[in-house]
């Protein structure tokens, strides 16, 4: 499984989401810091479920690092979340 | 308390508006870094830049301190308010000039209109 695949399954089974894009987008920093050969470095998230509606949006964020857990998180080099709920 | 601990306690006391980021306001390191800072300096917003990239007590200490585990991070008047994206949805909402005059920063509120112009 690759990241983006791990992180859409981790996203699913916490959010149960409506709507989910997992978007590698770690070709468009190729030559940046933190870019690794190979890519699955930087990711973009879209996401909209209920669960988050009643959450502002630092508990939205929060609420994502804690389902993906600090491993996966850790072996990233960037997040981009879009959340609605 | 460890000292990274101690330190950043201060230093978001110390400054009304604080961006922990990689790289300094001058020269940052990463585009997301880049792009709060960006929006600050074209806001006319005085604030501390704490590049995290110089001291790695204090990037992992901010991680820990914010429970938060990315950079760049805002804090106005010792408050956490979010990275990159929560602070670019801010600025297109306007919700970051309300949260500067409630908390009374100075800023030049037709910069940001003409960033909101531009990216409407």
């Amino acid at each position: 499984m690759n990241r983006a695949d791990e992180i859409k399954t981790a996203l699913d089974a916490a959010f149960s989401p409506q709507h989910i894009e997992v978007i590698d987008e770690s070709e468009a920093h190729r030559g940046h810091s933190g870019y690794a050969e190979g890519g699955e470095s930087h990711f973009r998230v879209v996401i909209r479920a209920p669960a988050f509606a009643p959450m502002n949006r630092i508990a939205r964020h929060r609420a994502i690092h804690a389902a993906l857990g600090p491993a996966l998180i850790g072996r990233i080099h960037a997040l981009a979340l879009d959340v609605s709920g | 308390m460890t000292d990274a601990t101690t330190q950043i306690k201060e230093t978001v006391t110390a400054n009304d508006v604080v961006l922990f980021m990689k790289g300094t306001k001058e020269m940052p390191q990463c585009g997301f870094s880049s792009r709060v800072a960006g929006v600050l300096n074209y806001m006319g917003v005085d604030f501390k830049d704490v590049n995290v990239l110089a001291d790695a007590d204090i990037r992992q200490g901010i991680k820990d301190f914010s429970d938060w585990p990315t950079i760049p991070q805002l804090y106005v008047k010792g408050e956490f308010i979010g990275g990159c994206d929560i602070v670019t949805e801010m600025t297109l909402s306007g919700e970051l000039d309300q949260l500067f005059e409630a908390k009374g920063v100075t800023f030049d509120k037709d910069a940001a209109e003409k960033i909101r112009e531009a990216n409407a």
